[in-house]
């Protein structure tokens, strides 16, 4: 089956899902979902609303426990008790809904849960934070996403929309080691201001990261995408490639107007 | 949504829910400097660093768990059985002072951890759980006390309520003890990494625990040293009123948030400064003491707190609007 909706290639994927299920009582959300991420790629994700995209990528970054099923991670089985384990095992995402701590500085922002402490007995005793560093180090960061702010100790709510999920990126592009996962990382944002996050998620992946997008924006999906993963009905339908599919046919596979048997080899990815 | 890409505030003036108590408190200074001539002396300054000593001290309690995005209703009570404990341990049981006032600060550090459980565990909103816990925690001390005030304590319980001169004015360990819990308090919330994430967890909780910091943990330990700190209150009382009574605790609940409020907390949490909360406690004292002073009538005292009140909120629901 997955001979016929894709080309294998002889590439390791980075992270890779076989036959995942997730049912919720009479719900099956997940209904043996494959999934492939390659090397340095962006791959854009899309379903239709009730697809199960959302379920699978949850399963990905450890928010949903799958019932059956195996994740790969370079070739080495994984499971994720919580997105905690996720994160451990370098898979960082971000979520749509801004998840920054508007009250608190850039700087702060991108270390949470990773503060540099103070070197030294005490510094570590009591824990206290290095925040000349974390502000020289967030500078520095930024400044390699050539993502412009003056000060990384104004707090996150000075930022516009677009920059705070600018920080949101570039606090994943930090601590990611394998996996960037983006859930809808545009949805919210005006036409300039997500121009501004695609150009940043083309920076993470030109750092060597690959990243999964989750968009319902298609303009955003062929602009960025190097794969499209088609999820239908809880599983894979189809993988495609942007340069080669028109916007038309990808909707209908989406919508089940075209069957994946149905497409000319070459569109597949 | 904005599209702008510049920020939408460049300068880092101080923010007016910050700047906001500290004129507040020197207005009313000003006042009541005008209003009598007793006002401006060390002598007051004593009075109101030890009327406030033990509010205050539950008041940091209180801003630890205000900032959690949290309420502490029951802090009074709790302070009232602290208090309670260490007086009849000590006077009925014979327990030396010092290991009965350790006994009340577990008592109370443990009621505050229950509360976090609640919270945490059982998912009630803590206006809830430490509600019911207001009314548990003040029938225990009632039939625990059996409604008697405990009298003829050791000298070292009423410790806090002895004073030392300097340059010939009297001030009370009490209140020492309140400014140094204040300055460990700031400390603690400003340098440290668990300071920083209870900062957090009142901005985004879910942020926060994807983040992978332990929000359940830090929640309950939170509520924890919030009892531990109304254990200390506690101490502190018993050497304002020189014995256990188990009628305190009834106003300090309310009067807390008030501190917490004037000094430019929000209570939706994630914002604040905990020496703020020290400057609402003073706002409130020198107001009691300066009508006092003045010869005004106390009530006006209530009357004025709560125009403040209502003030220090607008301002932080007009600087979150702008924000």
């Amino acid at each position: 089956m997955t001979t016929l909706l894709e080309k294998k290639t002889d590439i390791q994927p980075v992270m890779e899902a076989r036959a995942l299920f997730k049912r919720y009582g009479q719900v099956t959300a997940i209904d043996g979902a494959d999934f492939e991420l390659l090397p340095g790629e962006i791959l854009a994700v899309i379903g239709d609303n009730g697809a199960g995209k959302s379920s699978l990528i949850k399963a990905l970054a450890g928010a949903v426990v799958p019932d059956a099923g195996e994740i790969f991670l370079g070739g080495r089985p994984v499971s994720f008790r919580s997105p905690i384990d996720a994160r451990r095992e370098g898979i960082e995402t971000v979520y749509q809904d801004l998840a920054v701590a508007p009250a608190m500085t850039i700087a702060e922002n991108l270390f949470l849960g990773r503060e540099l402490l103070r070197p030294g007995f005490l510094g570590k005793l009591l824990r206290i934070v290095d925040k000349k560093k974390m502000n020289e180090e967030a500078t520095a960061h930024m400044q390699g996403l050539q993502f412009a702010i003056k000060s990384m100790s104004q707090a996150v709510e000075t930022l516009s929309g677009g920059q705070r999920q600018g920080v949101a990126v570039a606090r994943s592009a930090a601590f990611a080691r394998h996996v960037v996962i983006m859930d809808e990382p545009t949805a919210a944002l005006g036409v300039r201001e997500g121009n501004m996050v695609l150009d940043l998620i083309r920076k993470v992946r030109d750092s060597g990261l690959p990243v999964i997008l989750i968009s319902h924006n298609m303009p955003h999906v062929f602009e960025i995408a190097d794969r499209i993963h088609v999820h239908r009905m809880g599983k894979r339908a189809a993988v495609l490639n942007p340069k080669k599919i028109s916007m038309a046919d990808t909707v209908s596979v989406m919508t089940g107007a075209l069957k994946a048997s149905e497409l000319s080899p070459e569109v597949l990815a | 949504m904005t599209t702008s890409t510049t920020p939408t505030r460049r300068l880092h003036l101080p923010s007016l829910s910050t700047i906001g108590p500290l004129i507040a408190l020197l207005l009313a200074c000003i006042f009541f400097t005008t209003q009598s001539d007793r006002f401006l002396t060390s002598q007051t300054l004593s009075l109101v660093l030890k009327q406030i000593s033990f509010v205050a001290v539950i008041a940091i309690g209180q801003t630890l768990v205000i900032l959690t995005g949290g309420i502490d209703l029951a802090c009074g009570a709790i302070m009232a059985l602290g208090s309670m404990v260490m007086t009849k341990f000590a006077v009925e049981l014979g327990v030396s002072p010092l290991l009965a006032i350790l006994c009340g600060i577990i008592v109370t550090t443990a009621i505050g951890a229950l509360n976090g459980l609640l919270i945490t565990r059982l998912r009630l909103p803590p206006f809830i759980a430490t509600l019911g816990m207001f009314g548990i925690v003040s029938a225990t001390t009632q039939i625990y006390s059996g409604a008697q005030t405990v009298s003829n304590l050791p000298d070292t319980l009423g410790f806090l309520g002895q004073t030392f001169n300097v340059f010939g004015t009297a001030f009370t360990y009490g209140a020492v003890l309140m400014l140094v819990l204040f300055g460990v308090a700031w400390f603690y919330l400003t340098q440290t990494a668990p300071g920083r994430h209870i900062y957090a967890v009142g901005n985004n909780p879910e942020a926060t625990r994807l983040s992978g910091i332990p929000t359940t943990r830090l929640l309950v330990s939170v509520y924890a040293v919030a009892g531990l700190l109304y254990g200390v209150a506690g101490y502190i009382l018993i050497g304002r009123v020189g014995a256990g009574d188990p009628n305190a605790g009834q106003t300090e609940n309310l009067e807390s948030i008030t501190a917490v409020v004037l000094g430019g907390t929000s209570l939706f949490g994630g914002r604040g400064n905990v020496l703020g909360s020290l400057l609402g406690a003073l706002i409130v004292g020198v107001f009691r003491v300066g009508l006092t002073l003045a010869g005004v009538n106390s009530v006006y005292q209530i009357l004025i707190t709560g125009v403040l009140i209502i003030l220090a909120v607008a301002t932080d629901q007009f600087s979150r609007r702008k924000a």
